[in-house]
């Protein structure tokens, strides 16, 4: 194993690799990476698939060894996605979810907590909003309306174990 | 005797992606975008967890996950007869997501508890994704059953068209002793089924759509085609599974009845499948092994 490869080199060179499909928010924000494991023989990632139907999963792992290439080209690497834990929206870093407003698609609801309309529009950060749709452009969006500004925007599908109570249920 | 799991396996994994393929048709096609999105992503979800399913299969059947969905013959698919079916129309497309989902909610929810780790990890993913699914679906069903009258019909005879086949979803699995006794699957089909009749049999009549489970359908005669003779003569029906008995027991809807026959889980489909099966796999047989 090349000496300079450490850990801490390997997730400092994994906060650079974007969601190919929201170039704002890195897949360390996301909490998509769940686990590096550096031996002398090998690099290991595990990576958590976050939506199933995600097409862009592929380009993650390919991102992901291109950016540990660039610290070692020569190490046994190995990246792969595995279904324990289950991702949910709970991973995402207080960073991320200021990352995924910053690109247009409000953060999804936290731990379960509020009703699952309650989001901040991006334009007006008014909260009278309606949820239009929970299936947006991708498999992980929501499409909204914002009732004071009239425009339409886009959410981030909340995903979490405990998930919001709908307006009548609360 | 092989290893029970792959019964289990295809089914849930074949279920996903027929039902998959069949919603994907609808893409470009429904009558409004938002819905066109929906029913296209609850499309491409399906076909992920067929994926998934299919990821897991592979380790133990050999064959790539590729070969598994395109790669087989119609006769080795044990998808349930009502995923086949064609979309007809929109009614009848959102009658069949109502009960498929409703279903699929209640057998994942059992399996949550499988001795089978990997299938319980995946299934742990489903069920997070899936609740958008169901939740769409049940929104559907109160629209059309408080709508405008017509709406109101045509979804009460799209659910009447697609209940009987809905029920054959909980036609026993391969080997489903083995698999119950094991803990690969925590609860029998016929008790699932229970659960399920109990919850649909419940929204239904509080709808007023009790007439679903209650008509009594005559056994299919098979369609009447010339003779030699030129004499028109009921053609032999096939060999399907016919609609089951539900009964209304002290207030509970219960399957009363054996399954009789047998259908999808044993790898006997309708009419309907093999047209689908030879579009889906048209450019996997054309260039096996074809990447993109």
């Amino acid at each position: 194993m090349v000496k300079t490869v450490t850990e801490d080199t390997v997730r400092e060179a994994l906060r650079a690799v974007m969601d190919p499909e929201i170039p704002t928010c890195s897949i360390t924000d996301l909490g998509v990476v769940h686990d590096v494991r550096i031996t002398s023989e090998k690099i290991e990632i595990d990576l958590l698939p976050t939506f199933a139907g995600c097409p862009a999963l592929d380009v993650i792992r390919e991102d992901v060894e291109a950016a540990i290439r660039k610290l070692t080209s020569d190490a046994d690497l190995r990246v792969r996605f595995v279904n324990d834990p289950p991702w949910t929206t709970d991973r995402i870093s207080v960073g991320g979810r200021e990352a995924l407003g910053a690109y247009g698609i409000t953060p999804p609801v936290l731990l379960g907590i509020g009703r699952k309309e309650a989001r901040t529009c991006p334009y007006c950060g008014s909260e009278q909003t309606i949820e239009e749709s929970a299936f947006g452009p991708t498999p992980c969006r929501t499409v909204h309306y914002c009732s004071s500004c009239r425009n339409p925007f886009e959410g981030f599908k909340t995903k979490t174990a405990s998930p919001p109570q709908d307006a009548a249920a609360s | 005797m092989s290893d029970p799991r792959l019964s289990l396996l295809f089914a849930l994994a074949d279920d996903e992606l027929i039902l998959g393929h069949r919603l994907s048709e609808w893409t470009g096609w429904v009558p409004y975008i938002e819905e066109d999105l929906a029913l296209s992503s609850i499309a491409q979800d399906e076909i992920a967890h067929a994926r998934m399913l299919l990821d897991i299969l592979s380790v133990i059947d050999g064959r790539v996950p590729d070969a598994l969905a395109l790669g087989r013959a119609p006769g080795e698919y044990r998808n349930a007869v009502l995923c086949e079916l064609p979309n007809t129309d929109f009614a009848f497309t959102l009658a069949r997501h109502w009960l498929y989902d409703n279903a699929d909610d209640v057998r994942l929810r059992a399996l949550q508890g499988s001795s089978f780790k990997e299938l319980r990890e995946a299934v742990a993913i489903f069920l997070l994704e899936e609740r958008y699914h169901l939740e769409h679906a049940d929104a559907w069903f109160h629209r059309l059953a408080d709508g405008p009258v017509d709406a109101r019909h045509r979804f009460a005879d799209a659910l009447g068209a697609a209940i009987g086949e809905a029920v054959a979803l909980f036609e026993p699995i391969e080997n489903e002793g083995a698999l119950v006794s094991d803990g690969v699957m925590p609860r029998s089909s016929e008790d699932l089924l229970g659960e399920w009749l109990g919850r649909i049999g419940g929204m239904l009549d509080e709808a007023g759509f009790d007439q679903v489970l209650g008509a009594r359908r005559e056994p299919s005669t098979g369609e009447m085609v010339p003779t030699s003779t030129g004499e028109m003569e009921a053609k032999e029906a096939g060999d399907v599974l016919e609609p089951p008995d539900v009964k209304r027991i002290d207030g509970r809807w219960v399957h009363t009845d054996e399954f009789r026959g047998s259908g999808g889980r044993r790898g006997k489909h309708s009419d309907h499948f093999e047209p689908l099966w030879s579009e889906m796999t048209a450019l996997y047989r054309a260039h096996p092994g074809a990447r993109w």
